[in-house]
């Protein structure tokens, strides 16, 4: 009985850590996907600004050293033009110049403005040299021609070659600036590659130790949830032996009870109605004859009571088990039903031992009772025939009748299930054959001597 | 006037109150000694050696079946009067095969007792009228619900005569006396008689006469 109290299937599942856990992955799967993206975009960042650098210094390499040939093949220009002695070239000498100077002009502004100060200020002391360097060409150019032969080649040694070189210095200066400038451009890109990496670095862990401590709580919560499987099902298996030997309890308690009412009954009340009779017996044959009349009513109802006592009596607690043995009682039993009822019993037991344990006689007899009760009652059957019969250590029951059956899986009232407790727990198996028209037949196999029973 | 010893055995002193006062009622009568188990109804049939035991089936210890059996076995001229509460023949048909002669009906015990200690006192058969009815019965609605047929009106008129004696207690020598027969051809009637009845034995011959109303 405590068993049944101590069953708690009613304890709810714990539902908050299913909850949070599913939260845990989302977010981890969040936490991923997030650096995941993150990355990608500060790599296409990266490569795009890499790129960018490239094509500038690009652009300004080859800017610088355009300015630089041309810068040079004007001074080329300048000195073959001093040395020069054909007037006739002096035309085509001077366009050329003038070409040049154009060029370099469009050069200068070509030059991607976009530079820091330095660089600009790099570029407008050559532009300034230049110009200085241009305008001594052009005071040259306009002298005659003998003035030219004597004061070029100092001029150009004195002025125009120093503008020339420090030009030279300069545009040196800007190259120098610009691979300083990609230098840079590197080191930033390397230094935002870094910081990427840091944070790569830092999302893995974090993934990773999240997701460890993941794992370890639903580790934690399955392990959880299996102990507590494993012990309700334990508290299930056990409740449910608790039931069955309850059961079988409840059957011997209500054996044993019946046999004391019958008893009692018996005893007691019948005996003294029978000791009544005797007497009404008596009396009424010494009575005088105007009392005779009221000893014989009385004498009447008290044989009523003897026979509702003694029936009840019988019902409780069949005597005739211990009077007669099993199979006599058997036999008295179906002629009893076929005196009460329009259903005639044919019993055959002969083979059944009368040393049977008492516990094998009554379930036997109860079975028996139980299956013709239920003809009588439910099936309209004409005929039913029981047949015992004892081979070695088991017996076995068949109670057959010709009634309009029923089906035996849909239908399964308190007695069929009284009958499958008792037969199982005499260690037998019941069988009930039925369908509706064609009659029922139970088969009941029991062990004759059933094995002391330990505990309980 | 011969006295008739009587052994009365019942587990209650009401019941058998009320039957020590009937037999007292008879003057040839003798109330012998009185029991209250089966076990010590056996003893005191084997030191009292009584006429006749009235004996209760329904007792503790030893019921009354298995005590009369052990009385009859061992004192083959003590009869046995057996009281019941049941009319079924599994009880008559025990009881007769114990070795009882008379069998009464407790609910009418009072008013048959008398003639059925008498009865078997005289090495009788006596059995309560309302035994023999409900036997009847029984055997008029089988008859009836299975369709078989009497077996009794296949007997002839000299076997029946010999199924009453022998139901009545008598031997085959008494018979054969009674008669002006031999010894031999009683028997023979009589194995043949109870072929036609299937009839195993004397107690089921007894049952059937008593059910067919042929002796009370």
């Amino acid at each position: 009985m405590k068993g049944v109290s101590e069953l708690r299937l009613n304890q709810p599942l714990p539902g908050t850590p299913r909850w949070i856990i599913s939260g845990a992955f989302l977010g981890l799967l969040g936490i991923m996907l997030i650096s995941g993206m993150t990355a990608l975009q500060d790599l296409t960042e990266m490569h795009r600004g890499e790129q960018e650098a490239r094509h500038e210094f690009l652009i300004r390499t080859q800017a610088l050293s355009g300015l630089w040939v041309s810068i040079q093949i004007y001074g080329e220009t300048v000195q073959h033009y001093v040395a020069a002695s054909d007037a006739a070239r002096d035309a085509e000498i001077r366009a050329a110049l003038e070409r040049l100077k154009n060029d370099i002009a469009t050069e200068f502004e070509r030059y991607p403005a976009e530079s820091n100060q330095q660089e600009l200020t790099a570029l407008h002391n050559i532009e300034t040299l230049f110009v200085r360097q241009c305008e001594l060409v052009d005071g040259m150019l306009g002298w005659p021609a003998d003035e030219r032969r004597r004061r070029a080649a100092l001029v150009i040694d004195r002025e125009i070659e120093p503008i020339q070189m420090e030009i030279l210095q300069r545009s040196d200066q800007l190259r120098l600036a610009n691979d300083q400038a990609l230098h840079e451009a590197d080191q930033a890109l390397l230094a935002q590659f870094s910081l990427l990496q840091g944070n790569l670095t830092r999302s893995i862990v974090l993934a990773l130790g999240s997701g460890l401590v993941l794992i370890l709580a639903s580790l934690v919560y399955i392990l959880r949830l299996e102990s507590q499987t494993r012990t309700r099902y334990n508290e299930l298996v056990r409740s449910r032996g608790e039931l069955e030997r309850l059961s079988a309890r409840l059957v011997d308690a209500q054996e044993t009870e019946r046999r004391n009412i019958s008893r009692e009954l018996h005893d007691e009340v019948g005996q003294t109605l029978g000791a009544l009779l005797v007497d009404f017996g008596r009396l009424s044959a010494t009575a005088p004859p105007e009392l005779r009349d009221q000893v014989e009513h009385m004498k009447s109802v008290a044989e009523r009571s003897v026979k509702a006592v003694r029936n009840l009596a019988l019902l409780l607690r069949p005597s005739m088990l211990d009077d007669l043995g099993l199979a006599a009682a058997l036999e008295w039993q179906g002629r009893e039903v076929s005196r009460n009822s329009q259903m005639e019993v044919d019993v055959q037991s002969e083979t059944v031992s009368d040393d049977l344990p008492d516990e094998v006689k009554v379930a036997v007899y109860r079975l028996v009772q139980e299956a013709l009760n239920n003809a009588v009652r439910h099936s309209g059957a004409r005929n039913a025939k029981v047949c015992v019969e004892q081979a070695g250590d088991r017996i076995r029951v068949v109670v057959t009748d010709d009634g309009h059956g029923f089906n035996p899986d849909r239908m399964r009232g308190m007695g069929i299930l009284g009958m499958e407790e008792r037969v199982k727990r005499l260690g037998g198996s019941l069988a009930i054959e039925s369908k509706p028209g064609q009659g029922t037949t139970l088969t009941a196999e029991l062990p004759a001597h059933q094995l002391q029973e330990t505990g309980a | 006037m011969k006295t008739i010893q009587v052994l009365l055995a019942d587990d209650h002193n009401l019941i058998r109150a009320g039957l020590r006062l009937v037999v007292a009622q008879q003057p040839d009568f003798v109330v012998a000694g009185e029991a209250e188990n089966g076990r010590q109804a056996v003893a005191l049939a084997e030191q009292l050696k009584p006429d006749v035991v009235v004996m209760d089936i329904k007792m503790p210890d030893l019921n009354g079946i298995e005590a009369c059996q052990q009385i009859r076995e061992a004192l083959p001229d003590t009869q046995v009067v057996m009281l019941s509460m049941h009319s079924d023949e599994a009880y008559v048909l025990r009881a007769l095969k114990a070795g009882a002669r008379a069998y009464l009906l407790k609910d009418s015990a009072e008013a048959d007792l008398a003639r059925a200690i008498r009865a078997a006192a005289e090495g009788k058969s006596f059995f309560s009228p309302a035994v023999g009815k409900v036997l009847l019965e029984d055997y008029m609605r089988k008859l009836q619900r299975t369709g078989a047929e009497d077996s009794y009106e296949l007997l002839s008129p000299r076997e029946r005569e010999i199924l009453q004696l022998v139901a009545e207690g008598k031997s085959s020598k008494e018979i054969a006396n009674l008669l002006n027969l031999s010894v031999y051809t009683v028997e023979t009637h009589r194995a043949k008689l109870m072929e036609k009845l299937s009839l195993r034995n004397v107690p089921e011959l007894i049952l059937y006469a008593v059910r067919k109303g042929i002796i009370v």
